[in-house]
């Protein structure tokens, strides 16, 4: 029991690695000055979050699910798959490690499949698949950002579902899942599309992020929490502030299509991959973080503070700086971004840390 | 002999009711619903035999990690009940889990209209 907790901290801290070097790279990108071996961690600021950080921490989540040794193959390979690409390893070896973490989360989902079949772990799926896609896109020689469509549908689709899912609690009639069915789907095609011409797909895609966020704003059990306290609340409004920024994406996807650069591409990346994804990891990190490491994490009313830090800065970044045009706004917003992500870190390990040093004192080690 | 029978039932103390258990399971509420696990049926079964507290649950769907979650504050709740010894915690997904497990509460809480 005690040598698969560390097992599982030692996959996390696979993907903390991942996201600290993410996040070293989003500081060059954002044109700070930083000591040239870090330099290069801006070319590979995408994959760095997308599959070191986020690829490693839903893969963990999933194995924890599955509780089969070789569902930790996943997170393994993936978080293995950063730290060669931040130790500059030929790029043909990070790629193939991505791949290989993906098959195994593909491979996860056949298992619940034979556990359960439904709806909602069918489009979790379908997001497992997008990533191995994005992954083969990169292997064969696609630039990460041919490959943003991808790497969103696997973010987007594992999040959805996992919506969709819980959305049952809230009373979901067949209208309701019809609908969803639709929007997921044209989000689906559009992505399809993107291999053969980007920007129509990314259009198309969009008009699917657009329906997603619409559908998980009206039927997300979300809305019946919101008016709970303490922990409820905080998970629920994370969901819905993530849901405008789904929506915010989306309709930039729809009206700027594949834009190479510039203000309008990073918006179009930073709301979905930051506004959206991000405020589902704040949301679910205090649920999903005891689960994976058997220590509780009560619920703290400093957590909205990382949360609202993540908002402020999106909004200083896409509004003032990328629609604006107040380059300023833009480079305060994303370091204010990094620093959300650093405080939601090092917020969530010492809080972690203090309960597990109380709940070893309170509880006895289980029997077997 | 007789004499070491009484010091298991001394021990051992008055048999533990399934409701007796379930009472204590009610304190372990589901973090982001809000609503505890037995008013969301997730729980299938809770019995004490010589002093092992059996626990069957589910989680509402098998790619929840929440089960080992579950497992530690089940043991939280029942570690301190007369006469239980241990805990042991099983997650099943023998019988799915379905809304109908809901109990009235559990909807109304979450918005329903009951």
């Amino acid at each position: 029991m005690a040598g698969l907790t560390a097992s599982r901290y030692g996959l996390l801290a696979l993907g903390g690695v991942g996201l600290l070097a993410g996040l070293t790279g989003a500081l060059v990108l954002l044109g700070m000055p930083m000591p040239a071996p870090a330099r290069d961690l801006g070319a590979d600021h995408g994959v760095l979050m997308t599959l070191g950080f986020l690829g490693t921490l839903i893969s963990l989540e999933r194995a924890v699910a599955l509780g089969r040794g070789w569902g930790y193959l996943a997170p393994l390979l993936t978080g293995a798959g950063g730290i060669a690409l931040i130790a500059g390893a030929p790029a043909v070896l990070p790629l193939t490690l991505f791949t290989g973490g993906a098959a195994a989360f593909v491979a996860m989902y056949v298992a619940f499949d034979r556990i359960e079949r439904s709806l909602h772990t069918s489009v979790q799926a379908v997001g497992a698949l997008a990533w191995l896609g994005a992954a083969f896109l990169l292997l064969g020689g696609r630039a990460p950002a041919e490959v943003v469509p991808w790497l969103a549908a696997f973010l987007v689709l594992t999040i959805a579902g996992e919506r969709l899912e819980l959305s049952r609690l809230a009373r979901l009639t067949n209208r309701a899942r019809i609908g969803f069915v639709a929007g997921a789907g044209i989000f689906c095609i559009g992505v399809a599309m993107s291999v053969a011409s980007a920007d129509m797909g990314m259009r198309v895609a969009g008009i699917g992020l657009v329906a997603l966020a619409v559908w998980l704003a009206r039927n997300d059990v979300a809305r019946r929490t919101v008016r709970m306290e303490g922990m409820p609340r905080f998970v629920a409004l994370s969901l819905l502030s993530g849901y405008a920024w789904l929506a915010v994406g989306g309709a930039c996807w729809l009206l700027f299509g594949a834009t190479p650069g510039g203000p309008a591409y990073d918006a179009m990346l930073h709301a979905i991959f930051l506004g959206f994804v991000m405020s589902m990891v704040f949301g679910h990190a205090p649920i999903i973080l005891p689960a994976v490491l058997g220590t509780p994490l009560p619920y703290r009313p400093r957590f909205y503070l990382h949360l609202a830090l993540l908002h402020v800065g999106l909004l200083l970044r896409t509004g003032a700086g990328d629609l604006l045009g107040f380059e300023v706004a833009w480079r305060a917003g994303g370091i204010l971004n990094v620093a959300a992500l650093l405080l939601f870190a090092a917020s969530s390990a010492v809080a972690i840390a203090l309960e597990r040093r109380a709940s070893l004192r309170a509880v006895p080690a289980p029997s077997s | 002999m007789a004499d070491e029978r009484m010091d298991v039932a001394a021990l051992l103390g008055r048999p533990v009711a399934e409701d007796d258990l379930l009472d204590r399971l009610h304190a372990v509420i589901d973090p982001e619903l809000g609503v505890n696990i037995v008013d969301l049926g997730l729980v299938y079964g809770a019995e004490v035999i010589d002093g092992v507290a059996r626990v069957r649950v589910t989680t509402t769907t098998p790619a929840c990690p929440l089960g080992s979650y579950m497992t530690g504050e089940i043991r939280r709740a029942l570690f301190d009940v007369d006469s239980v010894l241990d805990v042991q915690v099983e997650v099943t997904y023998e019988p799915r889990w379905s809304v109908d497990r809901m109990t009235d509460t559990a909807k109304a809480q979450l918005g329903w209209p009951v």
